[in-house]
């Protein structure tokens, strides 16, 4: 094989072949590598958007809960000094309870919606913090620490605010409105709307919240918490930090990470990873296929001279290494100017411009990972679709492709 | 001898067999310029791919500079081709991207010759057939006639022992004719470069040694000066 004439015919080829050629040639292949990027970020983008809305709006990054034959986590030094772990942003703990909501809307005692949802405590500060249900509300205001009797609900209890559960809620209730809570230990009381929030996770919708103290006052407890939700400042070590609550003294809780606990969003988020594998794959095939294509119809065009080639001594590996030059080069080029695209428009436009989907705002999430399993992708796709023709092409007789 | 053939037999299977050489046996002298002449049909052009080694015979030796060539590998074919034998071809048979330059130098790179030596043989071998001025022009800025004489100078730079030209003025005006032709006779006068030549024209006939006459697959005559 001859390297340096290799390379010498792939460049002249490219160089001073037909130019209209030449760039439909890039242009496809600059499109094939931008429908692979961008197909795999905006599932990813997807899968990003589901795992943030269960994050943000229900469990931070980790989840304590109490030890299986307790009800409370009592170890509160251990609690407070979760906060001082380098890497932890914060931590909320909150107090839970299954309530019975009713809401008599003309005061008569009939027609009485109720339903059972999950009422939760803050301390509001705390809360803000490592949630985003703060930052949601679409309707009057979250709560302050000094509120007693105020709860703020989600729009799935509220009902008449665009939920997906509109059946099973109060049947549309708003700020000023009051609502009756039974909790579960018996006790009753009535609360004043405060604010309605909405997010794109229809289970963290379906929760109230009023503040620690009232809580406290109702279960007639101090200083306890039925779970704590941490916030970490680096996604994906949470292992790490689970490590490092424990040796703080939660020896007994349970601890998990957000991952375990998402049961529905989980599996939606793995069929999307797998959507996003199965497109990728057919996107890298699609993209083989058409630069076999490039390369086959390039050497039907150059049957001949690659017959003069051989019948002047150049070596079959010679020819198909400079049909696999060009083909990388078609590669190379649509790579550099695909990841121009994404990066500098279509990254930008969708930074701008997120797709509303019913999981959340959607972005492209684009990785080095996409972007290097991309590259080597299309390179071994041009590979392959440049040597597969270039080899069948120089396996024919030198008569049958000088004279066919 | 250069070239012996001996008792060479070319058949192309097929429900009905085709005896394209039955039984061909001759020889070419170094230094001889010889033309091989019949009719369509006569097996003219099949005897110069066996020889150039561009196709395998079904039987017989081709013994070329003293080696049996018929049993060779295609590896041995092509380092063959490339080191001893040279071919000029009807249709120029250039490379559309290439400069005369490149075209002619492009055998010497394939023989891992360095760039200043390939350049400077390249050049000094175009300004020889006469295109001294033509070296960076492509071939659609050629006429026929100079496409023909960068394909001889390509034929030649790597000094082979044997040129092959297959019908290299059937595309050609008369006067292109005449200069490619006059250019083989002085190649052969001068250098005492051995060319076999398959040509319909007997016009021809005039510029070689020998002629040697096919018809349905033997030799029917020689001719000689």
């Amino acid at each position: 094989m001859n390297i340096k004439a290799s390379f010498f015919l792939a460049r002249t080829t490219i160089l001073r072949g037909n130019k209209g050629t030449l760039a439909m040639t890039i242009l496809i292949m600059t499109l094939a590598y931008v429908n692979l990027i961008f197909i795999s970020s905006i599932f990813g983008g997807i899968v990003e958007a589901i795992n943030e809305q269960s994050i943000n709006n229900l469990y931070g990054n980790i989840v304590i809960t109490p030890a299986s034959d307790e009800i409370y986590i009592k170890n509160r030094d251990a609690i407070n000094s979760i906060d001082t772990i380098p890497g932890i942003v914060a931590s909320s703990a909150h107090y839970l309870n299954n309530a019975v909501i009713s809401y008599d809307e003309n005061n008569d005692g009939r027609d009485i919606q109720r339903g059972k949802w999950l009422v939760k405590s803050v301390d509001v500060e705390d809360e803000s913090r490592v949630t985003q249900i703060s930052n949601s509300i679409i309707e009057g205001a979250y709560l302050d620490d000094s509120d007693r009797n105020n709860i703020v609900v989600g729009k799935e209890i509220a009902g008449g605010h665009g939920g997906e559960l509109e059946h099973l809620s109060l049947g549309g209730v708003y700020v000023g409105d009051d609502i009756d809570v039974q909790f579960n230990n018996g006790t009753k009381r009535t609360y004043n709307i405060k604010g309605i929030f909405s997010t794109k996770n229809s289970q963290a919708d379906q929760m109230a919240f009023i503040t620690t103290k009232e809580m406290e006052s109702v279960l007639r407890v101090h200083n306890l918490a039925s779970e704590i939700i941490v916030k970490i400042d680096e996604k994906g070590q949470e292992e790490k930090y689970i490590t490092q609550i424990r040796q703080s003294g939660l020896h007994d809780e349970d601890i998990k990470t957000w991952e375990d606990l998402t049961g529905f969003t989980s599996s939606a988020s793995k069929s999307f990873t797998m959507i996003s594998i199965i497109l990728g794959v057919i996107g890298i095939i699609v993209a083989g296929i058409t630069i076999f294509i490039i390369i086959f119809v390039s050497i039907v065009n150059k049957r001949k001279q690659i017959g003069i080639l051989k019948a002047i001594g150049m070596k079959e590996n010679t020819i198909i290494l400079s049909f696999v030059m060009q083909a990388i080069f078609y590669a190379v080029i649509g790579i550099i100017l695909g990841i121009s695209i994404v990066l500098f428009i279509i990254r930008p436009f969708f930074i701008n411009n997120p797709l509303d989907f019913p999981v959340g705002w959607v972005s492209l999430k684009i990785t080095f990972n996409i972007i290097k399993i991309s590259n080597i992708s299309l390179i071994i796709a041009a590979l392959i679709g440049g040597f597969i023709p270039a080899f069948r092409g120089t396996r024919e007789s030198i008569l049958d492709t000088i004279w066919g | 001898m250069i070239i012996e053939v001996k008792k060479l037999k070319k058949t192309y299977e097929g429900k009905v067999p085709t005896y394209a050489l039955k039984d061909v046996s001759f020889g070419v002298k170094k230094g001889e310029f010889v033309a091989l002449m019949g009719r369509s049909g006569s097996g003219k052009s099949t005897l110069l791919h066996q020889l150039g080694l561009l196709d395998a015979p079904s039987s017989g030796e081709i013994i070329i500079d003293g080696t049996n060539v018929v049993n060779f590998t295609k590896k041995q074919k092509t380092e063959f081709r490339l080191k001893k034998l040279g071919y000029v071809f009807q249709s120029y048979a250039l490379l559309p991207e290439l400069t005369a330059l490149e075209s002619v130098y492009l055998p010497l790179m394939l023989s891992g010759i360095s760039k200043t030596e390939y350049i400077k043989k390249a050049t000094k071998m175009l300004k020889k057939v006469g295109l001294g001025e033509r070296i960076n022009h492509l071939p659609k800025e050629m006429s026929g006639g100079e496409q023909q004489r960068v394909a001889i100078a390509r034929a030649l730079i790597n000094d082979p022992a044997i040129l092959f030209a297959d019908e290299p003025t059937a595309n050609l005006d008369t006067k292109s004719s005449e200069t490619v032709l006059a250019l083989f006779k002085s190649l052969n006068r001068e250098i005492g470069q051995t060319i076999i030549m398959v040509t319909h024209e007997p016009d021809d006939k005039k510029h070689v040694d020998r002629v040697v006459w096919l018809k349905d697959g033997v030799i029917e005559s020689e001719d000689a000066k």
